[in-house]
């Protein structure tokens, strides 16, 4: 490990399309199972959109935190919720003054907003409840400290699809800053008109089923959900190893071809780890499924560690879920590594329709039932590439008993 | 900090910020900077709060370092207004442009300077309800310790939000841009900074949520005000405070 204060990610919450309990999420991501994604006609106006949908009731927000009423924060609670045991004996260790907030988010409550405006250009005012903080960016974390009764700092991060892993690494820094002992950490998004039409305009999205490396890829699927985790500066169990972040100074909208702002962002998160590339045991790909995306992705990957890591895709699954990816595929790799046991760690399958891009580097892509056997400290890298060109890879790692 | 720019609406220069530092009055809502600095088909596309940041952040930052240093791009509101006639094309049923879109996420101010400068560091967007600016401040200290030798440049923004919208706002609006140069060495005012849980140890002079005018423009006054040692913000149940080393 680098000279880091420890980090430890003590605990996950977390809702998808695929669940909102931790045992579901990890059986559906297993089996590789692509039936949660369903069909949505009203987001985009002439088209029938695969989405990956939160179908699990969400929980009530209570009503003294009202004016945060909004599908965004819902989804924000239900992963809290997964969490409530483990917050609370750590709010009671270290008080509400030691405790940080730092969300991400690239939609906030967007979705209500534009359910407010309809209900204006039908009646002529906002819809009843309807409140700023539900739209603002700084609402996601507000709504989370402001349930928690945390004093600590509380902000939200919004860098496109790399805000979740990004509120990861500054929670390390507060910590390792003595700002506060304790952070809330994660993101959440919400599938809504703005984002949908937006990549869609964009020519991002995809008719079909993701098929992120495919030859016949045609783009991304949109998803929501929330992934929360609880970050501690204690020693032991699953730890945030490494950070690597880089900008690309290339485009607003579009990647650098060549990947030089994804592979910087890997080699710095191992380089903050003290690790080799070949320490690496798996990668969560940022794997959108756009062309551009995955030609430079895969050219990357290999540059940093060749043919032969383990990688995969897990946005074929839950959609990509825009700001709170990050958080989200942190949250797959620690779901791997609190899994893992007797010297194997099972890895998460890359589902497509197995038709390799011959112009596309030669990633080793997980089948369905593999497992890595493993010894000693165990790490997992995953990639995040924003909008704007904003990067952040991250390397979580845990020691194994064999 | 090494280093510091402001705008605001008829507040250009520093002459026009000592003067505006011993009377403050409310800023206003309209105008923009020319940032003429910006290749005609980036400055094109830029909307008024993506000028104004520009234009500070390019004025608190030596040119020698805009490529080099780590950014915070912090803004409370965002592209609030600039959003709303995208969410009135969606009702309607109207294909969303492109450009407009890509222009309107939070991130669109460190996009545009990562491009304009050549700047290829890590860079944050974040916003904090009405204590963004300070927030924006930890965060500027989060890259200080994950890079202790890189420069970090803290930029905040806003300007007015969609009329619709404005009657819900808890604090007045005004249209300005703040950047501020810090590292952990080096030459510049020597800043101390911590945050107080609570509210409860708020000192005579301290956190003023009633304040007439932006966070991050109180601290400009301070900077001005050099027999004040401390400087106090906050709204929510924590104090933020700045103090002279």
């Amino acid at each position: 490990m680098g000279a880091h204060a420890p980090c430890r990610l003590r605990a996950l919450g977390m809702v998808n399309a695929l669940g909102a309990r931790p045992d579901e999420i990890w059986q559906g991501l297993l089996a590789g199972d692509q039936s949660r994604l369903t069909r949505r006609e009203d987001l985009v106006p002439g088209r029938s959109l695969l989405v990956g949908e939160v179908r699990s009731p969400l929980p009530e927000i209570p009503t003294t935190l009202r004016r945060y009423r909004c599908r965004n924060n819902a989804l924000s609670l239900a992963a809290l919720f997964a969490l409530e045991a483990e917050l609370e004996a750590v709010i009671g260790e270290v008080g509400r003054g030691r405790v940080g907030v730092v969300m991400g988010t690239s939609t906030s409550g967007v979705s209500d907003a534009e359910a407010a405006l309809r209900h204006n250009a039908a009646h002529g005012v906002l819809a009843p409840g309807f409140d700023y903080p539900q739209l603002e960016f700084g609402g996601a974390a507000g709504f989370v400290a402001a349930y928690l009764g945390s004093e600590g700092p509380v902000y939200t991060l919004s860098t496109a699809c790399s805000s979740g892993a990004r509120a990861l690494a500054s929670a390390r820094s507060l910590l390792a800053l003595g700002v506060c002992d304790a952070v809330v950490a994660g993101a959440t998004d919400t599938l809504c008109g703005l984002t949908t039409n937006g990549f869609c305009a964009l020519q991002a999205v995809s008719d079909e089923l993701p098929n992120p490396m495919s030859a016949n890829r045609k783009g991304l699927t949109l998803g929501e959900g929330s992934a929360i985790l609880l970050v501690t500066r204690e020693e032991g169990g699953i730890q945030l190893e490494g950070v690597g972040e880089s900008s690309e100074a290339h485009h607003m909208s579009a990647p650098d071809p060549a990947g030089g702002g994804a592979e910087s962002a890997m080699r710095g998160a191992l380089r903050d780890a003290g690790l080799a590339p070949a320490d690496i045991t798996y990668v969560n790909l940022h794997g959108t499924g756009t062309p551009l995306n995955d030609a430079m992705e895969s050219a990357a990957v290999v540059r940093v560690f060749g043919e032969e890591v383990p990688t995969s895709s897990t946005k074929a699954l839950v959609g990509h879920t825009l700001g709170a990816a990050g958080a989200m595929e942190a949250g797959f790799c620690w779901m791997m590594l609190a899994r893992a046991s007797e010297g194997h760690v099972a890895l998460l399958p890359h589902v497509w329709d197995g038709r390799r891009d011959t112009a596309l580097a030669r990633l080793r892509l997980v089948d369905k039932g593999e497992r890595a056997r493993v010894e000693g400290r165990v790490h997992l890298l995953t990639n995040s590439f924003g909008f704007g060109g904003n990067n952040c890879a991250l390397v979580l790692g845990r020691e194994l008993a064999c | 900090m090494r280093r510091w720019a402001a705008w605001a609406p008829g507040l250009a220069d520093a002459e026009a910020w000592q003067a505006w530092a011993k009377e403050p009055r409310p800023i206003g809502c309209e105008g923009s900077p020319e940032a003429r600095f910006l290749p005609p088909l980036l400055r094109r596309r830029c909307t008024a709060l993506s000028r104004a940041m520009l234009q500070v952040a390019f004025e608190g930052c030596p040119a020698e370092e805009r490529s080099e240093v780590r950014t915070v791009f912090a803004s409370r509101h965002g592209e609030n207004k600039e959003s709303f006639p995208l969410f009135e094309a969606i009702a309607k049923g109207q294909p969303l442009s492109p450009a407009k879109f890509t222009h309107t996420v939070h991130n669109a101010q460190a996009g545009l300077f990562s491009i304009a400068s050549g700047n290829r560091q890590a860079s944050s967007s974040l916003s904090g309800e009405r204590d963004t600016f300070a927030s924006a401040f930890l965060e500027a200290l989060t890259h200080l310790e994950r890079e202790p030798t890189r420069s970090v440049l803290v930029v905040m923004g806003d300007v007015a939000i969609a009329p619709l919208f404005a009657p819900l706002l808890d604090e007045s609006e005004a249209a300005y841009a703040v950047a501020l140069l810090l590292s952990r060495e080096g030459e510049g005012t020597k800043l101390g900074f911590e945050l107080v849980p609570g509210t409860k140890e708020r000192g005579a002079g301290g956190a003023r949520p009633d304040l007439a005018w932006p966070q991050a423009l109180e601290f400009v006054r301070w900077l001005h005000c050099e027999r004040t040692p401390r400087l106090e913000l906050g709204v929510g149940p924590r104090t933020f405070r700045w103090h002279r080393r």
